[in-house]
Formats: structure tokens, sequence, C-alpha cells
């Protein structure tokens, strides 16, 4: 498989604290990866540094072999990455459609139109919900159609790699299905591949091919998806003990 | 130990900890420095190269002080954006002008009356706007500096002179003492500054100075933490425009003559940037701010007119190199010793064994007393089973209906959870019994008592405590001051105790901290406690605010998505606290999307859609109930 | 009933600088949350610079391209120059201290305003100055009856048109999408694809350009202009601002005018000395009465 998004020996301050402390992670074409850890393990971080919304410190982030330090913050959206951010940071008084606009404002080559339109459509076929709220500001959404929105928002501009940060924080579980089910749409009908950060460590497994876990900063464990569900430490850490017993 | 000791640690010069030897120097080094700085000041005036000029700057020095000291109160402690403060200082000097011109009341007798009329004019102009937030109340108070301005201006009723003013307005006269040299006004002001200052430092040490901080920090949780943030914000108008009043009367005093333009919007800016340049809150910083806006003109008055050029790029270089100002108020690293809290144990970990509650505390229907922080009495005898009940309750956003009709019943000693999809109005709900939203119709029984439309902070003294979905902390405080926002709601000492450390409020405050300190402990952020909130990780912040909630000494504990953000693991550690709250004797209420939390720990859940309840039921009905999994829950695919 | 109409008409002019600093203003705040104390010395800075351009080489512009054409080369001037005293003006007093916070970027703008006023002081002098009867168009006419120039006829227009324009880039096209997108969260705004820097460039640029128009305006309509006319201005936007409800361009349009027209009544029919009281009282009754403004600040916050 390809690599698409190389990172390597990634450092990352926060003042005096190191956030990440010299992290390789590896995207490939066509592919899914799932990031996961306890919290405050760096996972946002690291995908903060991808988009370059945070400063590093040391080490490399390259897209196709392209060095992203070289690029612009903002010309990232237009180089194929999406970031789907943490807390969703849908824009509050902007209308749903004025958010999926902007979405594909730093793609050149999509001019507003015909191609913007037909996206929108699919964009729609994926969540039908926002096509009914297009006018509606973003703010008045409930947590689950923010959540739709943000990643809409994502895809609109076509990406090669989303990085989704968190999709399912604080939704109701038949959201965080629906979610996951879009998520595997995307990756398996359009090819997007797919950087996931998660705290339910076993839905993220569920989908994802390849998974890293973050502890303190560091990689701790690494492995095949269908391996790290059955290695006990990521059990015991991540997966809790116990199963619904009703 | 002292306050005086405590603001000389901040400043690093304060009695080294641990175990040094003790000499004369470290045993007495506040009494020490403190006595040197008013040697100092003593002999200023009588320096060699200091004539008269430079007194007398050393005396506007001393009325920018208190000027900065009194906006300190509002804009530094507070947060309040006050640009029109200069309102007070001309309502404070047109006092004593007209009623020493007119009426030849001493100017001595003046001064606590037009501290006393500033604060009246203070409260009577701001109660009205209050309410308002950031900018909004900050043109409100460019336009009440304005109003005053012109009304002076104006010269209604032939009071206040016109655009020339009043003059031959006397000079204080001190028990047979006239007061007229510069020398004489020199030490009078700066001894009132002293006495100011006394006060101040008492104050922001206490629980109303920790009040005025969380209002700052953040007012939705300063008052779902249970401070009365409208009456404390008030308190500091008054209190502030007293002090500005009182630097009107020495003014006054002292120019033997006022006019209007000395109370322009450029002054209430520069106050403005005094506050900003010596450091948000802080008290040295004010005066230090003060001493820079007064000197600097003065030091360059050799380039007339360009001197006010210098100035303005003097201001702005230092908000670039020096932004959080020259002296900023410093609260990690000086220890439990910071919060100026007299008679703490030796051992910092001493005061979590005196924290620990009477059990009294958390058994419903009895008037506990525990240690000075005392609960309010509940007289009406409960249903023993239920602790809250919600009825009928409905809350309509203009045309849309939030929450329908709702019923919830939460039984006491047991764990409720109420679950639905996003947007179902369950932050809403619980919005509402907390007291941030009034219901449009309905009634919510608490304790057997109506609860509905209360003020979220008498909620809370009542016995219901909440954390927020996104956590809401008081960030830039540490830990434990965070948490003694909790026991603020029972406390009961006044300004006046706070100034003068009477026995009840050094007892109150030492109840407070300890109380705070058990919580910390509880949940297991002992070792964070000098640290500040906002330094925490994620994960940490919850349990903080959960702290903080509980340290109010709650019946209820309402929390909203508690294991949001956090992993599996985390869910179930969470789990294993929430557990044991329960059996120290605490109702809760869970707002949760976690199934595992949910199915795990409630006794009971109620499933709320688009405002109305759909099911209710113990879990494993709830959680098989063909419409819940319709709306909610979902199938499985994986 | 003609000296309401002259009232009218008149509050109409002044409202509409009002409006015009306000719009500027209203940008800028809503972009970097600062409260621009240095906008209206901006607006002063743009008069002078009309004033100096006009009568320059004894009023060379003006006998050259006549009175319309010297006015709308002076206000040509005037929105290049302030435009690029604004980006100026970001670039060394508030980009460095952005990340320290609202107060501290209040002193700042507190401190360049202080050093534009004095500034413009030390260049000009202290005493006012005067636009030239001979640069300023002076036909009057009737209309309806009624006396106006054509001086407030065209300022009229310029600045509806100017307003009608700026609300057009900010609500209906993309990349006024960007700039409120901006406005809500630079991070995020970043992640779009936006670059932000872009957005600040222009909104400091065409912001205090406005004024500088509004500047020009002003001087020929007045003809006095002063070092510190700039405090009143700038406060009088901010005051619109609010009246109508921040980061709401329509609502600093309405504050503006409505500001303007108020004064403009009161000073005709009760009191000119306390105009400016009066405006105050109806400021904080009317935030009393909508805590947010007239069109209200749009928000979303959830608690």
């Amino acid at each position: 498989m390809a690599t698409v998004l190389a990172i390597k020996n990634l450092v990352v301050n926060y003042g005096a604290v190191e956030a990440l402390k010299g992290v390789d992670v590896e995207l490939g074409e066509h592919d899914i990866v799932a990031v996961l850890g306890a919290n405050g393990a760096g996972k946002t971080t690291l995908l903060k540094s991808i988009s370059r919304i945070q400063s590093i410190k040391r080490g490399s982030i390259a897209l196709k072999g392209l060095d992203l330090a070289t690029v612009p913050a903002f010309r990232l959206a237009g180089l194929g990455i999406a970031h789907v951010p943490e807390g969703r940071h849908v824009f509050a008084t902007l209308t749903t459609e004025e958010n999926l606009n902007l979405g594909a404002y730093g793609v050149r080559s999509m001019p507003a139109g015909k191609e913007l339109e037909k996206t929108k459509e699919w964009i729609f076929s994926l969540f039908p919900i926002l096509k009914e709220r297009r006018k509606q500001l973003a703010g008045t959404l409930s947590g689950g159609e923010q959540q739709m929105l943000a990643i809409g928002r994502g895809l609109i501009s076509k990406p090669h790699v989303l990085l989704l940060d968190e999709p399912s924080l604080g939704l109701a579980p038949i959201i965080v299905q629906g979610i996951f089910r879009v998520i595997r749409q995307i990756h398996e009908e359009e090819g997007v591949s797919i950087l996931l950060v998660e705290q339910n460590a076993r839905k993220a497994l569920g989908v994802a091919r390849y998974g890293y876990i973050l502890e303190l900063g560091k990689i701790a464990i690494e492995g095949d998806a269908s391996d790290l569900k059955n290695d006990e430490r990521v059990r015991a850490a991540y997966l809790g003990g116990s199963k619904v017993n009703c | 130990m002292g306050i005086t000791d405590n603001i000389l640690k901040r400043i690093g010069l304060g009695k080294p900890s641990g175990d040094q030897p003790v000499t004369f120097w470290s045993k007495n080094r506040g009494w020490l420095l403190l006595a040197i700085t008013g040697a100092v000041f003593a002999a200023y005036p009588f320096l060699p190269f200091i004539s008269d000029y430079w007194i007398d700057v050393a005396f506007f020095v001393g009325v920018y002080a208190l000027l900065g000291l009194s906006l300190n109160i509002v804009l530094g402690e507070v947060g309040l954006f006050d640009l029109g403060h200069t309102a007070f200082y001309a309502i404070g000097a047109y006092v004593t002008a007209i009623l020493n011109t007119t009426l030849h009341i001493p100017i001595i007798v003046l001064l606590p009356l037009s501290a006393l009329i500033a604060a009246g004019f203070a409260y009577l102009v701001t109660s009205p706007v209050i309410h308002l937030k950031g900018d909004y109340l900050c043109i409100v108070t460019i336009g009440i500096g304005e109003i005053v301005r012109l009304t002076m201006i104006n010269n209604p009723f032939n009071l206040t002179g016109g655009p020339n003013g009043i003059n031959g307005i006397g000079g204080p006269n001190l028990f047979g003492l006239a007061i007229n040299s510069s020398t004489q006004f020199y030490f009078y002001t700066w001894i009132i500054i002293g006495v100011i200052v006394f006060g101040l430092i008492r104050l922001q040490h206490s629980r109303i100075g920790r009040a005025w901080n969380y209002i700052r920090e953040d007012a939705t949780a300063a008052e779902a933490s249970g401070v009365d943030v409208r009456s404390y914000k008030l308190l500091a108008f008054v209190l502030g425009a007293a002090i500005a009043g009182m630097a009107g009367n020495i003014y006054a005093s002292k120019q033997m003559s006022i006019s209007p333009g000395s109370f322009t919007f450029i002054e209430s800016s520069l106050l403005f940037c005094i506050v900003l340049l010596g450091g948000l809150g802080s008290i040295p910083g004010s005066i230090l701010g003060a001493v820079v806006v007064v000197v600097f003109p003065e030091v360059f008055r050799q380039f007339a007119s360009y001197r006010l050029l210098f100035f303005g790029l003097a201001l702005m270089l230092m908000m670039i190199f020096r932004p959080g100002g020259m002296w900023p108020r410093k609260r990690e690293g000086t220890g439990l010793d910071g919060l100026g809290i007299r008679g703490l144990p030796r051992n910092d970990e001493d005061l979590i064994l005196l924290g620990k509650p009477d059990p009294a505390i958390l058994k419903p229907a009895t008037t506990a007393v525990v240690r000075g922080v005392r609960l309010p009495p509940v007289t009406v005898p409960m249903d023993e089973e239920m602790l809250l009940q919600t009825h009928g309750v409905t809350l309509k956003f203009g045309g849309l209906t939030a929450v329908n009709n709702f019923d919830l019943n939460v039984r006491t000693g047991k764990i409720t959870s109420l679950i639905g999809p996003n947007g179902a109005g369950k932050t809403t709900l619980f919005n509402m019994i907390t007291g941030i939203y009034k219901p449009t119709s309905g009634q919510i029984d608490f304790l057997g008592r109506d609860i509905t439309g209360l003020k979220p902070h008498t909620i809370i003294s009542y016995g219901i405590a909440r954390t927020f979905q996104n956590i809401r902390l008081f960030p830039s405080l540490t830990c434990i001051e965070n948490i003694m926002s909790g026991p603020h709601c029972h406390a009961r000492s006044g300004t006046w105790a706070a100034v003068m450390h009477t026995v009840a409020e050094v007892r109150e405050e030492r109840d407070i901290v300890a109380t705070a300190a058990y919580r910390l402990d509880e949940v297991g952020l002992w070792s964070y406690r000098n640290e500040l909130a906002k330094n925490l990780p994620y994960g940490k912040q919850r349990y903080l605010e959960i702290a903080r909630a509980l340290a109010t000494a709650p019946h209820l504990l309402i929390l909203d998505e508690p294991s949001s953000g956090l992993n599996d693991k985390e869910s179930e550690d969470l789990m294993v606290l929430l557990q044991s709250l329960v059996k120290e004797g605490f109702t809760l209420l869970l707002i949760e999307h976690d199934m595992q939390v949910v199915m795990g720990i409630s006794d009971w859940v109620a499933v709320m859609d688009m405002g109305q309840k759909i099911a209710e039921g113990l879990p494993k009905d709830v959680y098989n109930n063909q419409r819940v999994i319709e709306a909610y829950l979902g199938k499985e695919d994986d | 009933m003609a000296t309401f109409f002259e009232q009218l008409i008149n509050g109409l002019t002044i409202g509409s600088f009002y409006a015009l600093v306000a719009l500027g203003y209203s940008m800028v705040f809503g972009v970097m949350k600062l409260i621009n104390f240095a906008h209206g010395d901006l607006f002063a800075l743009g008069s002078y610079l009309g004033y100096t351009l006009l009568i320059a080489s004894s009023s060379w512009v003006t006998v050259h391209f006549g009175l319309w054409g010297g006015m709308a080369i002076a206000m040509l001037f005037a929105f290049s120059g302030i435009g690029l005293a604004g980006v100026l003006m970001e670039r060394v007093a508030y980009r460095p201290v952005y990340p320290a916070g609202r107060l501290s970027l209040v002193v700042s703008a507190l401190g360049m305003s202080i050093f534009l006023q004095n500034g413009i002081m030390a260049i000009w002098g202290a005493r006012p100055q005067a636009y030239p009867a001979a640069v300023v168009p002076s036909t009057r006419f009737s209309l309806l009856g009624l006396p106006v120039t054509s001086l407030q006829v065209v300022i009229l227009l310029i600045s509806f048109t100017l307003m009608l324009a700026i609300w057009f880039i900010v609500e209906k096209t993309t990349f006024g999408a960007a700039i409120r997108a901006t406005a809500l969260d630079r991070s995020t705004a970043t992640l779009m694809g936006i670059d932000v820097r872009v957005v600040i460039f222009f909104i400091f640029a065409l912001g205090p350009a406005l004024g500088g128009i509004a500047g020009v305006m002003n001087g020929m309509y007045y003809r006095a202009i002063s070092f510190n006319m700039g405090w009143t201005y700038g406060l009088k936007a901010f005051t619109a601002t609010i009246l109508g409800g921040i980061g709401n361009i329509p609502g600093a349009m309405i504050g503006g005018l409505l500001l303007g027209l108020m004064e403009s009544l009161f000073a005709g029919y009760v009191s000119g000395a306390w105009k400016d009281v009066f405006v105050f009282f109806i400021l904080i009754v009317v935030l009393i009465w909508r805590p947010t403004g007239l069109l209200g600040e749009k928000t979303a916050e959830k608690v």
C-alpha cells in the first residue's frame, strides 16, 4: 500500500511540557488508521500538527512525499487534507449551507457552481437531515447534526486524506452508529484515506485497518486493528472489562 | 502567617518554606519590609533633592493610585469592562466642592460623605444595567461617564458652575491641624491609601475577593456554584465608586478648584491603562501603574507637546512586551499559604481530615451545622422516596417547545439517568432544575418545596449542584480555589468581617478550605491543589468540576455527560467514583450517552425525545424498549 | 416643517458619517474582538489628508479637476492613505498584542489613539483648520420645495452606496462568509483553507478606509477640522455599533443613522447642550430593554 501521509519523529511542546515525544504514524492509500489513547495522550495534538494549526518542534510530516512544513497552513485544504476538529467547531452564526460552502473554500479547482452543487448533493445524500437544515444557523443544530455538518464540511473539498477527531464525542448511540456507517461508506465508495482519533476504541478498531495507541505522547502499541482488539494490554487499558450486561 | 508575608512570598521576598534555620530576619521579614517601605515613604518629602514640585507629583501619584485601586476592584477583580470610572471620581469631587462652598461642611466630614454619595450613585446607575455583558456594559459605563461630565458642563440649577467649575474649596482640617502644604497633603493621601490597601488585601483573600474572581473567570459557572453574581458585581461597583469618590474629595481639596475638564473620557481610559499596566487584580500593580502614568509625562515634560506622543507609544510597547502587566498577581507557587487564611494546620494533609464532613450533612431533612458552614434549614417534612420531582415542566423558546410537559422523579439515594437523542432537551431540563432557565409552565419540587424559577445560587444553597457538558472551571485560579467556591453559598461573612478578620470569619474561612481539601482529595486531585485549573489535563478537569459540585454539600448532584471524552477504561473509573458517592449519601442525576455507564450504574432511566418522555423504567427494560431503540439506541452493526 | 426637514437631512448626513465609521469599526471589532479606540483618529487623519491635498499648491487639484473632481480625488486619496494606515496599525500595535487578550488590546488601542492624536497635532498644529470655501461645492437647490445642498445629496448617495456594497460583500459573497468564519474561529477558518492574514489585511484596509472617506466628507460638510475630533467620532461609532448589535453589519448602519437623527432632532427641538446626554440616555434605555442591541447579536451559545 502506497503511503499517503507519513509522520516521522514528531515532537510538539506546549510551553515546557512535551505533548508529543517523537511519534511515527503512517497512513496508506485507501486506508483507515485509528489513533487511540487516554485523555491528554496527545491525539488531538497529533491531528492539529498535521494540519499545521499547532506548531511543531521537531520531526517531519509529508503528504505523498511533499514536506508539509514548506506549505502555509491554509493551503493544506487545497492539497487534499481535510480536518474535522474535535468538538465540531461549526461556524455557529453561519447557515448550514454557508458552512458547507466554506469547506470548499481552499479548493481552487472547484469553483462555486455546478461542481460544488453536485458535491453538496452527495453530502446531502450521506446526511439527508442537513438538506432540511440548509438555511438554518449551524449553532441551532443538535449535537449530532453539527457533527454531520462538520464531517460534511470536511468532505465537500473531496479530500484524499480525512483527519477525524473524536467524531462520536457526546453523541447518542444511534447517531454514532450512523456516523461510523458513513465513515465506512466514504472509505469504501470514495476511497478516502482516514486518520481517525477516537475515545470509543471498540468502534474505532471496528472500522480501522491499523491502530496506534498513544500514551503520554509516545506510541505505546501499534498493530493491525484485529490484533489490537485481542491484545491483553489494550483490552485492560482502553476497552474496559465489562460489556453491557443486559 | 499574616497577609504581609503572603504578599511578600508572592513577590519572592517571603519566608522560605521548608526547614531553613529561623533567623531574626527570616522570622520577621514581613514586618521588616513593611517598616522599610513605610520609612521610605516617610523620608521621601525630606530628601534633599525633592522639591515641592516632586512632592506634588507624589501626591498625584497617590490620587491616581486610589483611582487605580478602585477601578481594579471592578475591572481587575471582577473583570467588568468599566471605561467610565471617572464618573464616580467626578461625583466625589463635585459633592465635596458643592457642599463645602455652599453649606460650608468641613472637607474631612465630606471625605466619607463623598464616598457614600458616589457609592449610592453607582448603585443607582449600575443596578439596572449590571446584567449586561462585556462590551455592552463597557459602552454603558462610557455613557454614564459622559452623562456626568456633560451634566457638570451644563450647570443644572447653577450648582456645578458650568465649564469653569467651582472655585474656593477649602482644605481638610484634622482635629485642628489644617492640611495645606504639599508635604501635609502627601502624608494625608498616602496614609489613607495605606488604610485602603490594607482593607483591599484582606478582601482579596476572603470569600468576597474569591467570589469576584469566580465571576471574572466564568460568570455562569460562578452562579452555578452558588455565587450571587448580580450582588457581587454591584458590590464591586459600589466599593470601587466609594474609593473613587474619596479620591475626588482629596483632589478637590488640594486643588481648591475643579472643572469638568478633569473628568473626561481620556481620564477614564488612563485609569484603565493604570490597572492593565500594573497587572489585572494586582494591588501593588495598580499603585505602580499610577506611578508610570503620572510620572512618565512629568519626566518628558521638556519635550512639551511630544510627551503624549511618547506616552501613546509607551502604552503600546508595554502591552507588546509585558502583556500581563508590570506586577501581575501570582497564584501558583505560593502554596496554600497564598490563600491568606489563618490558623491552617502545619501539614497541608491535616486539612483533609479537618474537612471530612459530618455524616449529618448529607441526610436530607435535617438542619446540619457543620463547623460554621451552616446549611439552610429544611423545615418541610419530605417524601422519603422523592428528592426531586418535576411536574409537567414545559419550556418554549419563541415558537419552539424545547421541553414538553415533562415529569421527572428522582429518588433519594439512587442514580437516575436521563438519556435521549442530541437536541432532545435534556440539558434544557437540567438548566430549568438548576435555575438557569425559568420554565414556561409546570413546577419543580425539591425536598418538598417549590423551587420553580428560583435563582441558580439559591437553588444550589438548597442542595442541588451540577456539572456542565463542556467543563466550566475557573481557569486561572488554582484547583483548591476552584473548589472553595463550593462552600461559598453556605458561608455568611460579609465585607466588614473579611476586612476585620472577625473570629467567625476566620473560622468560616478555615472550614471552607478544609471542605475543599477533603473534596479535592476525594477525587484524587490533592497533589494538584496549587496548580491552575487550566493546566490540568482534560480528564482531571472533569474530576475537578465534580469535586467543586460536591463541595457545595449537595443532596442532589446533577452531572451532564460526565463520561464525555473519556475512554472506556476512564469511564469505568468514573463509575466507581459515582457509586462511592451514592454510598456516601448523595443522590445522582445524570445525562449520559455511554450506555455502559448508564446501564452499569443507573437505578432508574428516563428517556427523552423531542422534549417529551418516551419511556422510563429499570435499565434493562429501557434498553430493550422498542421505541427507545428506534429513537436513540439503534442497532449495533459491528 | 422646514426646520424639521432641515434637521432630518442634517441628521441623516451626520448619521451617515457615523454609520460609515461604525461600519469599519464593526468589521474590525468582529474579526479582532478589538474595541479600536484609534478608529476615530484614523477618521480624523483622513480628514486632514483630504484637507492637505485640497489646499496643496493653491488648490491645484480643485483648479484642474473642478469642485466635484477635487472632492473625488481627495476621497480616493484619504481612502488609500487611511487604508494603508489601518494595515500598518494592525501590524505595529495589534498583531503583536493579540495573543495577550482583549484587555491588553484595548490598552494598545488607547495608546495608538493617543499617539495618532498627538501625531496629528504635531504635524498640523493644535488649532483647528478649515477646508477653504473655494474647494467645497456649495450649490443649493430645492427638493419638493425644501432647500438642500448638492453636497448633502452627494454625501448621502456615496454613503449609502458604500454601505450597500459592504453589506453585500460581507453577507452575500463567499469571501464575506470567510470573513465571518474568521471572526468566529480562526483555527477552524484556517482548516477551511481561509488565509486569515488576507482576511485581516482586507478588514484593516477597508474598515479604516471607509472612515477616511467619511473624514473627507465630514470636512467638506462642516469645514472645520481639529486634531482631537476623532475621540468623539470613535465614541459615536462605538455607540452606534452597540446600539445596532455587535457583529451585525446592518446593525452598525442603522445604529449610526439613528444616532445622527436623534442628535440632530434633539438639538433642533430641545437643546443642543444636552444632546449627547440624551443620546447616551437612549442608548442605556435601549440596552436595558434589549441587552444585545436593536437588531440583536447573532449568537448560538449553549450553556
